[in-house]
């Protein structure tokens, strides 16, 4: 199933640029906490069955993955709905299955499954374009996950589908209209679902973003004191483990949503500077792959699981310096999470897998 | 075709996700670059202000000697809690949860921080002051101030007074400084010294408040100390009171059992040796935070323990302003110590007539037995041939006009009428008629008993007005240092005649058969002068019979001793004690005291039981008639005796 010159088709500069990212991630996550800690350690283990997973995920041919999307896609639904039934409860909400020694978060995988099996749909149809009847399809497939977790509730989560379907529909040709009517639709709806669709605490974090001095103390506290913490870091930074926001507990989960944060703190703009090329490095360079794709199946695939991880890495870095309202999303390669960890190796795994197979048949 | 169309437009749209990524990215890098670089002093600034604490390190206040060494006034450790509100994520929780812990009313809690919360954040709100052992122990078990990063439990020095309310207004009190005294320089929420020594000399008493500068984590524990600046300890300050003295005249008030005023100083140095306000008040309960149920009782008690009588009572002197007037008559020259007037238990001025105590007169007498008898008839008959502006004059260079300029706040101004006086405050002329009045200390003559104390002390001293002062030395570090002695008001060096007729009428007053018969004290010398102080007019008594005011007499007692080279000298006001001999046994059993102290002696003690009631005794004071409306021709109405 491997074959030997595969081996020299894998992108090895992504696969270095992933992982000083990772090794990033493990430093300031040693320095957030103190030092060497069970945290420290549990990341490194989700490096490693990282590396495994991605290891899987390359060396089964994405064609023969795209092949059985619709039973992985099931397989995600089922584990989702379990989760929801019968999950572990952290934090208000059910988002965990606990396999005793570690727990497994679904809906960090649910991502990959969705954009395996609208990669598949879109990319194997040969209509060219996308017609409005696929786009509903797209639409009930990405929508029925994006419920399930958001009733989890794990609003982030399920946002992070949004740009896997979009991207791919996007890329597959969905007329530019549709765009506008989506943009459209999407104004028109933001009151609405502000009204009846966001729970109380949403309606708070949001209005507190946009004013955070009126709520200093409470919703609006992280925000000031994400921008503190980066603000503080000046041009070269406090030093490692010299942060006085994220070592003395200014900033919550500095290990976890505000890695980012720690390592403006503590290695300032030059070390934003450097890890902000690195993530684009990474996106561009795996935006590459799906240029060079073989069939479009890879291309969207490749472009659906970047769609989630771009997107993602965006937002947290955003929030990390207080310009977006804090929601609980990581930074992907960098944040404390194992489930977050082994689900994005896994995501370059199909990436790489993409580009390695881009000359065979 | 379709192939190659698809591949193009995959290939466009995939550009336009490359140049949305690369401007997001560029986006990012921007907003890092505007909080990093461009604003990055101001969320330092933040960043610190988050961590970093600075604890005041209160400056213990000077410890207050006696003039023997013995200290009077020192500091006791104590904790202060108090609330920051800068640092407070829930206001009603943490003060709910302090008075929980601390088992105290929630309400004074709230009422404290209400009172407090248009001050800055940044500043505490002081809320448990000299917390007990217990609740400072209740709060750190409980870890509040680990747990509520807005709670602080500070060490501080507490004033300690003598228990007794020794000396309490001389002390005086301190506090929090008020709001203007933190726009007078103050810093905020430090303690000042708010009356009495501690006041006049709060800039020597202070000290220097040092700092600590510690780093917090976002519960406000400490987690290490940055630097430090040490409190320099206030100067320690050495007064003129003598401690033994001060106990001996309150001693003595306490056995006489009324309330008034005492100076008492070194006559040729204006060095007070004891000073009294009666009835006083416990200044510890200032330094531990006074509450609200006990200011308002201090100063709504109609005795007005918080009023220091002996600067800022103003009374009339009655008889014993009579040595002003005689001091005037002599050295103004226009009469003779030998002059004698003939008193018939009465006389009349301008149409009115003007008794004497002894209704039978006094019959012939010069000054000297004018003073011992106080004869009103003679110092009438004075008043009226010095004209109120000589009186005036006189009162002035004796220090019975204005201020004294004793070293302790708030003095009042003594008033001794003129001519001028009466124009600019009523806008109406002198009738010579007042001057009858005033010439035996009623009418508008109003001083305090400090400005007496000065005056009895230049005529014990022959004609210095000193300046009454309670600092004796500083200790600046170095060792004692004699603090400069204020200058010397006036000096009318009276002539040698004027002297000894002076001195002889009150040696005789106290010696001979005279009126202060009861500061008597063999081989002392004691040389002294009653007056009664009429608080209302007769026909005002009258009129305010059954209003329930206080309208009994005021007492005077003037004294010095010995008779040659006076060492000591003072005045004793006993406030509605009626009469002014009731005095004269506390300047005894002071002089006494002083005396003992001087010749290394056994202090004297007071006998248990009060002084057998010696009345009634005939009071030679009382006055008969003081009106000082214009007169009206009408038949002399006699008061009561």
């Amino acid at each position: 199933m491997f074959e030997k010159r595969l081996y020299h088709h894998i992108d090895w500069g992504l696969l270095a640029a992933v992982l000083v990212l990772c090794a990033v991630g493990l430093s300031q996550i040693y320095s957030a906490t103190g030092g060497w800690t069970q945290i420290v350690e549990t990341q490194i283990y989700a490096v490693l069955l990282g590396l495994v997973a991605l290891t899987v995920c390359l060396s089964v041919d994405y064609r023969t993955l795209a092949d059985k999307s619709h039973f992985i896609y099931l397989a995600m639904i089922v584990a989702l709905v379990y989760v929801l039934l019968f999950g572990t409860v952290r934090g208000g909400a059910r988002r965990w299955i606990d396999f005793g020694a570690f727990n497994l978060q679904p809906s960090e995988f649910a991502k990959l499954a969705l954009a395996l099996v609208l990669a598949k749909f879109v990319g194997e149809n040969r209509r060219g374009g996308v017609s409005r009847m696929d786009l509903v399809v797209v639409g009930v497939l990405t929508a029925v996950p994006l419920m399930i977790i958001a009733r989890q509730p794990d609003l982030g989560s399920a946002a992070l589908l949004i740009p896997v379907a979009f991207t791919v529909a996007f890329v597959g040709g969905m007329p530019m209209r549709f765009l506008g009517v989506l943009a459209v639709v999407g104004l028109l709806a933001t009151p609405v679902v502000w009204q009846f669709a966001l729970q109380d605490y949403q309606q708070e974090r949001i209005s507190t973003f946009l004013d955070p001095s009126q709520d200093a103390r409470g919703a609006g506290y992280q925000q000031i004191q994400a921008r503190i913490t980066v603000g503080s870091g000046g041009v070269w930074g406090q030093g490692f483990t010299e942060g006085t926001q994220g070592q003395l507990r200014f900033l919550p989960v500095a290990h976890n949503d505000f890695i980012f944060s720690v390592l403006a703190e503590e290695q300032g703009f030059a070390g934003v500077i450097v890890t902000l090329g690195l993530y684009l490095f990474v996106i561009l360079r795996a935006l590459e792959s799906a240029r060079l794709a073989k069939d479009r199946l890879g291309a969207y695939l490749v472009l659906g699981v970047l769609a989630s991880f771009t997107f993602q890495v965006i937002y947290n870095i955003t929030m990390s310096a207080g310009l977006a309202p804090v929601k609980g999303l990581t930074l992907p390669l960098m944040s404390y999470g194992g489930s977050s960890m082994i689900a994005t190796l896994a995501g370059f795994g199909l990436m790489l897998n993409v580009r390695m197979r881009r000359f065979t048949n | 075709m379709e192939v190659t169309e698809d591949r193009r437009r995959l290939t466009l749209r995939m550009t336009v996700l490359r140049v949305g990524v690369a401007v997001a990215f560029g986006a990012l890098a921007i907003g890092f670059w505007s909080l990093q670089v461009a604003q990055h002093e101001r969320y330092l600034e933040m960043a610190e202000n988050n961590h970093q604490r600075t604890r005041a390190l209160r400056a213990p206040r000077g410890v207050l000697f006696d003039r023997n060494g013995k200290m009077l006034v020192e500091n006791r450790r104590s904790f202060n809690v108090s609330i920051i509100r800068e640092h407070t994520r829930d206001l009603d929780r943490t003060m709910r949860l302090l008075a929980e812990v601390a088992q105290i009313d929630p309400a004074s809690i709230r009422d404290t921080v209400k009172r407090h919360l248009g001050e800055p954040v940044y500043q505490p709100i002081l809320v448990i002051e000299d917390a007990s052992l217990a609740q400072v122990a209740a709060i750190t078990a409980r870890g509040l101030d680990f747990e509520l990063p807005d709670v602080l439990v500070e060490e501080v020095h507490m004033r300690q007074y003598p228990t007794d309310a020794l000396a309490a207004h001389l002390f005086g009190y301190v506090g929090q400084a008020s709001g203007a005294q933190v726009r007078s320089g103050a810093s905020a929420g430090a303690v000042v010294g708010q009356s009495g020594v501690e006041r006049t000399y709060n800039t020597l008493l202070k000290g220097q408040d040092g700092e600590r500068h510690v780093v917090v984590n976002s519960l406000g524990r400490e987690i290490r100390t940055l630097d430090e600046v040490p409190p320099t300890e206030g100067r320690r300050v050495q007064l003129t009171i003598d401690y033994d003295l001060q106990k001996a005249t309150e001693d003595g008030f306490r056995h006489a059992g009324f309330n008034g005023a005492v100076v008492v100083m070194n006559p040729s140095t204006g060095e007070i040796l004891s000073f009294v306000s009666l009835p006083g008040y416990d200044p510890n309960s200032f330094a531990s935070g006074i509450d609200r149920a006990t200011w308002e009782a201090l100063n709504t008690d109609e005795l007005r323990p918080l009023q220091n009588r002996a600067i800022q009572g103003r009374y009339s002197p009655g008889s014993t302003f009579k040595l002003v007037v005689a001091t005037a008559a002599l050295e103004e020259g226009l009469i003779e110590p030998d002059h004698v007037i003939n008193c018939a238990g009465g006389a009349s001025f301008f149409g009115r007539y003007f008794q004497c105590h002894l209704r039978g007169g006094h019959g012939a007498l010069d000054l000297r037995h004018a003073i011992e008898k106080s004869c009103n008839v003679y110092f009438y008959t004075l008043g009226n041939m010095l004209g109120v502006d000589k009186i005036h004059e006189w009162s002035e260079k004796l220090g019975l006009v204005g201020l004294t300029g004793i070293d302790l706040p708030n003095e009042q101004e003594s008033i001794v009428p003129s001519t001028a006086w009466k124009r600019e405050t009523t806008g109406e002329r002198w009738y010579p008629g007042e001057t009858i009045s005033v010439s035996i200390g009623q009418g508008q003559v109003s001083v305090t008993p400090v400005s007496m104390a000065v005056m009895i002390a230049a005529i014990a001293n022959g004609g210095t007005r000193v300046t009454p002062h309670v600092i004796r030395a500083v200790d600046d570090g170095g060792g004692w240092k004699m603090a400069t002695p204020p200058v010397v008001a006036e000096r009318v060096a009276f002539r040698p005649e004027t002297l000894s007729a002076l001195h002889d009428g009150l040696w005789m007053a106290v010696n001979a058969s005279g009126t202060a018969t009861r500061a008597r004290i063999p081989g002392r010398d004691v040389a002294g002068k009653t007056g009664t102080a009429q608080v209302i007019s007769n026909q005002g008594r009258l009129a305010a019979r059954g209003s329930g005011r206080d309208l009994r007499d005021h007492g005077w007692f003037v004294f010095f001793a010995p008779k040659e080279n006076p060492q000591i000298a003072g005045v004793i006001f006993g406030e509605h004690n009626e009469h002014g001999y009731l005095g004269a046994p506390i300047a005894k059993h002071v002089i006494e005291t002083y005396f003992a102290k001087q010749e290394h002696q056994p202090l004297p003690t007071l006998d248990a039981a009060p002084a057998p009631d010696m009345a009634p005794e005939r009071d030679p004071d009382s006055i008969l008639f003081v009106d000082s409306s214009p007169i009206e021709g009408a038949a002399p109405t006699a008061g009561t005796f």
